[in-house]
């Protein structure tokens, strides 16, 4: 294949790649940007094959050089290292908007869709969403899951919605989000916010913290919410259903294997608070179809005593 | 002084205390006067003891017994509330408890009746407001209602006076027995002795003393829950709008005289070494500690934590009850709620002492084990326990049977007459 064709192509993919890769590691999980990078990397491969084709004679050089010895043990002891993950591999990981602390996997399947989040080897924990009769999989609903501590401060969003405008449809999850991250600069600044004190210890923004409390004598207390909204789903009542929260609370002193996901009502803004707050309302008559968007969520928590 | 030189004031000590108590308020803001009523109460016997012949004797106005008595009063029988403290409401009004709940449960009332009428009147009359039960609290609690509890005890008076209820404030049993057609049961009080014949009583002392007293089986725990005394140090604050301070009184025991004395002497003296250490004014004090617990029967029927937890319904249940279980230890309380859509039932059964007839309890000493107990002592529930009681006393009494033996749909047809919600069908 003609040289410079090839030679562009190699650039212009890796462009592509390297764009995802960096917006993949910054940014939340997106399903376009993890495709566009793991598909271009394909096509990638592929060019490379040509690229190498036209480039036989320098290369095997170059194999013959002593920098092939260099540059194989630099990139095994770089694969090696982030491959074991010590502590300073984990920090940087850490600063990755959707690997997270690196110890997170979401999937979504034909059933519906699965979380893990790992924060320590002994500790596992699985939300299991089974997706019910209203869902349909070609016009799927817009849904979040977050962690919330003992004062309902959000933690952590273990998934967050793909609609860009999702203040309209998941209105709760997007209201936690906004005390959380004014709380987080409040934190910050040294200003005492409910989220880090109050009667149960709340001293922390980090979900491993409620899951993995260091003093067994004072578990962290924490709950995990789903919200959920099919936009414009209309029912008897209404031209657009609600969106619906489930929620589950996890106690660290008294751990249960199972737990399943409760549904607490729907979000509705209270406008005579000063600033408005969006509170939880039980669900009424105006609900049919909305209540069929999820058959059940299951919490999985699977934990070997930690080696002492 | 002898009996009978307190003659007239005995006569008339339910128009003072009913009339004396917001009297004094009024006095202390304007120039207002009252006039105490002069009324007879009760037949006069020779030995200088009061005579009173009831259908039915409610022994204690807290707040089980208020609501008992007004319903027995309500559905036509004769009624005499005996009380050993100086108001109605209990640990509601003397403890300080003002904040009773739980009247719903996800999104629904499900306790409802005498109990939620004066709670929401006494709401009504103050201005305040009441929760939206539509809304989900984010701690069951939250729903409770923040009553001013002054007002709750005048209006308990009120509608005591309308349902023609006799009221005795401090007085007690100091025995009892069973005579030919009911009870026969000799109270006391500074100054007054009296004689009460009447055909059913209903128990509503907190710690079931007249069943202990009549000889029938209870149960205590080694160890009780702590008392609490509350009180309020800084500012100025509005009644029953803001929470008091309290503090655990550990041992606290209300089984009698001495150990109440005992409770509110180590309540009082923490309270002022508390003032002394933060330097602060004492706002606010409650005459009384608080128990939240003491003896529970040994009824018919024990509610056990895994009936409450699941919700079970009994076959002969009369009554809802709401709460987490909520026991309170020396390392404070860890409240654990119930599931969604759990609302636990009360059995008449629980209410009524293992072979007993002519007698019934309502409130916390109701037969539970302690963890239940812990869920089921909160108000609302005793609220709803003490209508049910008042209706199965005057039914009782009025087809000369015992509770037990109503017929279950007698009870709650006229409970559903009385506004209150039966369970299963709320
Ligand atoms: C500190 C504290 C906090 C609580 N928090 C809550 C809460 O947040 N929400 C809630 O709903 N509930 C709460 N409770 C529980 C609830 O207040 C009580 O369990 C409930 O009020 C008990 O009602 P009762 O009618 O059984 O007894 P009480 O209300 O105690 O009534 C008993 C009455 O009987 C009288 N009496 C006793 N012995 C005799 C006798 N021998 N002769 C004549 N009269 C007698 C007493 O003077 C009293 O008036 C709390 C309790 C305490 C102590």
């Amino acid at each position: 294949m003609r040289r410079s064709f090839v030679s562009l192509m190699t650039a212009m993919t890796f462009l592509v790649i390297a764009v995802t890769g960096v917006l993949a590691f910054v940014r939340p999980f997106s399903m376009t940007i993890v495709g566009l990078h793991a598909l271009m990397g394909f096509v990638f491969i592929g060019v490379v094959g040509f690229h190498l084709a036209n480039n036989l004679r320098p290369l095997k050089r170059y194999l013959r050089s002593k920098w092939m010895w260099i540059n194989l043990a630099v990139t095994a002891a770089l694969t090696t290292a982030i491959a074991l993950q010590p502590q300073p591999v984990k920090a940087l990981l850490g600063l990755s908007g959707n690997l997270g602390p690196a110890l997170d996997r979401f999937e979504l399947h034909d059933e519906g869709l699965t979380y893990q989040y790992t924060p320590a080897p002994h500790y596992k924990l699985t939300l299991s969403v089974r997706m019910g009769d209203a869902f349909d999989p070609a016009d799927p609903p817009e849904f979040a899951i977050w962690i919330e501590n003992s004062s309902f401060y959000h933690i952590k969003t273990l998934h967050r919605p793909e609609a860009a405008d999702n203040e309209a449809s998941l209105p709760y999850w997007s209201f936690k989000v906004k005390e959380y991250e004014k709380a987080k600069l409040a934190a910050a600044a040294g200003v005492d916010v409910d989220a880090i004190s109050g009667a149960t210890k709340n001293s922390s923004f980090d979900p491993a913290d409620y899951m993995l409390p260091v003093d067994p004598e004072e578990p962290m207390p924490y709950r995990i919410l789903v919200e959920i909204n099919q936009p414009g789903d209309a029912s008897e009542a209404v031209d657009d259903q609600p969106s619906l929260i489930y929620s589950v609370e996890v106690d660290n002193s008294d751990p249960h294997a199972f737990q399943l996901l409760d549904l607490i009502g729907y979000p509705q803004l209270e406008e005579d608070e000063q600033p408005p707050q969006w509170a939880i309302y039980y669900v009424d008559q105006r609900f049919d179809s909305a209540l069929e968007l999820i058959d059940s969520a299951l919490l999985t928590i699977d934990r070997d005593k930690p080696a002492d | 002084m002898k009996p009978h030189d307190a003659q007239p004031d005995r006569r008339n000590f339910l128009q003072h205390s009913l009339l004396g108590t917001a009297g004094a308020g009024m006095a202390l803001a304007s120039t207002s006067h009252v006039t105490v009523a002069a009324e007879t109460q009760g037949e006069e016997s020779p030995d200088a003891t009061i005579t009173n012949r009831v259908d039915v004797l409610v022994v204690g106005g807290g707040t089980a017994g208020t609501i008992a008595a007004i319903q027995a009063g309500r559905a036509g029988a004769k009624t005499m509330l005996v009380e050993r403290g100086s108001q109605l409401g209990g640990t509601m009004t003397t403890g300080g408890v003002a904040f009773p709940g739980l009247f719903d449960a996800w999104g629904k009332q499900v306790i409802a009746g005498i109990g939620w009428e004066l709670v929401r009147e006494s709401v009504e009359l103050d201005g305040g407001q009441l929760p939206n039960f539509a809304k989900v609290p984010q701690r069951h609690w939250q729903n409770q209602v923040y009553t001013n509890q002054f007002l709750y005890a005048i209006l308990a008076e009120e509608k005591c006076h309308e349902a023609g209820v006799e009221l005795a404030y401090y007085e007690f049993p100091q025995a009892a027995k069973r005579v030919a057609d009911g009870w026969q049961v000799d109270c006391v009080g500074f100054g007054t002795q009296r004689r009460i014949l009447c055909k059913q009583i209903i128990d509503c002392t907190g710690g079931a003393e007249v069943v202990g007293m009549l000889g029938f089986d209870r149960l205590r725990e080694e160890v009780r829950q702590p008392g609490s005394m509350l009180f309020k140090i800084g500012e100025e604050h509005q009644p029953g709008r803001e929470q008091v301070h309290r503090l655990y009184v550990h041992g606290a025991d209300s089984s009698n005289s001495r150990t109440v004395t005992q409770a509110n002497l180590t309540g009082r003296r923490s309270v002022l070494a508390k003032v002394r250490a933060e330097k602060k004014r004492l706002m606010h004090l409650q005459p009384e500690t608080g128990f939240r617990e003491s003896y529970r029967i040994v009824g018919e029927t024990m509610v056990t934590v895994n009936d409450y937890t699941s919700g079970r319904q009994f076959d002969d249940a009369i009554s809802n009850a709401f709460y987490p279980v909520d026991l309170h230890t020396k390392t404070g309380v860890r409240p654990k709620p119930l599931k969604p859509g759990t609302v636990p039932t009360i059995p008449l059964g629980a209410l009524i002492p293992k072979g007993s007839r002519d007698l019934i309890v309502a409130g916390r000493c109701l037969c539970s084990d302690q963890l239940a107990n812990s869920g089921l002592r909160v108000q609302a529930s005793c609220m709803g326990m003490g209508q049910a009681a008042g209706v199965a006393a005057s039914l009782a009494a009025q087809t000369g049977t015992t509770p037990m033996e109503v017929p279950l749909a007698e009870i709650h047809k006229v409970l559903r007459e009385h506004g209150a919600i039966i369970p299963g069908k709320a």
